[in-house]
């Protein structure tokens, strides 16, 4: 894991909210969206990502069904619920406010620098 | 390859609570891992390392099975709670049982009065039977202990409450045909009668172990 893992820690169910509002996926099909994303930089781990999902789905943030392969083992798909959707929204929201702040707070660094 | 992906998967839930939750978080994870692993296979990965890769993605899953249990201990709550309702309804027919004899004042009164005590008795034996193992919490001997003893009174605990109900229908018995022939002189044999019963119950059960 090659991205300050502690920071991202913190928005894992976020990051999984942004990816079910594209649609419905199970749970290798996100870490790997994630993965091409962030270019092979980060993915979650499966007890991870696993956590996340039930703490979700426990909040009514998202609701999972069986997929019906017709080939192989079947795969379990999660759908983001409208309070997942209402969640992501402001969860997203938060973590602006928190980047603009944290931003501003650590800009004083390089200006003591330049001075 | 796949089998012993597989076979590292039932290691790792070896010590998982048997519930439905367990078992589909299981699945998930095998069926995810082996995509992982058919995906690294298409990059031209070594089986090998397809294996390692994949195996030291799952990170630690300790801190999701233990979350399993946890929901385990809230449906433990809902049956403890269903269990003292049965219990409350049963004891509730036992001490109810008399009043239709004293309403009805005829024998009708006393084949509801049994009706009470077998509906009453079933409800207490049932409970007894279907009461939840106890499930370690995790690996101490201290918890094993916990189990093991949980499971030697489980199986008393049936024994109790039969020979348990039985005794408070031996008493409604002894009221009933006391009150009824008014032969309180030679009734009370039917408490050496039934002490006589709930010993060969007991013994019964003894012998079925």
């Amino acid at each position: 894991m090659s991205v300050a893992s502690e920071l991202i820690r913190g928005n894992t169910e976020t990051i999984i909210l942004a990816q079910l509002m594209k649609g419905d996926g199970y749970g290798y099909m996100v870490n790997k969206a994630i993965l091409n994303l962030t270019g092979g930089r980060f993915e979650l781990k499966e007890a991870t990502l696993y956590t996340a999902f039930r703490r979700l789905e426990d909040a009514g943030c998202i609701v999972s069904y069986w997929g019906d392969e017709t080939t192989g083992a079947r795969r379990r798909y999660y759908s983001i619920t409208d309070l997942g959707k209402e969640s992501y929204r402001l969860r997203k929201k938060e973590w602006e406010t928190a980047e603009a702040v944290i931003d501003k707070l650590l800009a004083v660094g390089e200006e003591g620098v330049s001075k | 390859m796949n089998e012993k992906l597989r076979r590292y998967i039932d290691d790792l839930f070896a010590n998982a609570p048997s519930t439905v939750r367990a078992v589909e978080l299981k699945e998930e994870l095998f069926q995810n891992l082996t995509d992982k692993y058919n995906d690294l296979i298409a990059e031209g990965k070594s089986e090998e390392a397809a294996y390692n890769i994949a195996i030291a993605s799952i990170g630690d899953v300790d801190s999701l099975i233990s979350g399993l249990s946890g929901t385990k201990s809230a449906e433990g709550m809902a049956s403890k709670k269903r269990s003292a309702i049965i219990t409350a309804i049963a004891i509730a027919l036992y001490i109810l049982c008399p009043v239709p004899v004293i309403w009805l004042q005829h024998e009708g009164g006393v084949v509801l009065l049994f009706i009470f005590v077998a509906v009453a008795t079933a409800l207490l034996i049932y409970n007894g039977v279907t009461r939840e193992r106890y499930v370690k919490a995790d690996d101490t001997m201290v918890e094993e202990f916990r189990e093991w003893k949980q499971n030697g009174k489980q199986k008393n605990k049936a024994v109790d409450a039969i020979v348990g109900s039985f005794w408070l229908i031996a008493v409604c018995v002894y009221i009933v045909v006391s009150f009824m022939t008014g032969a309180w002189h030679i009734t009370w044999i039917i408490f050496l009668i039934a002490a006589a019963v709930s010993s060969m119950i007991r013994g019964l059960f003894m012998l079925k172990q």
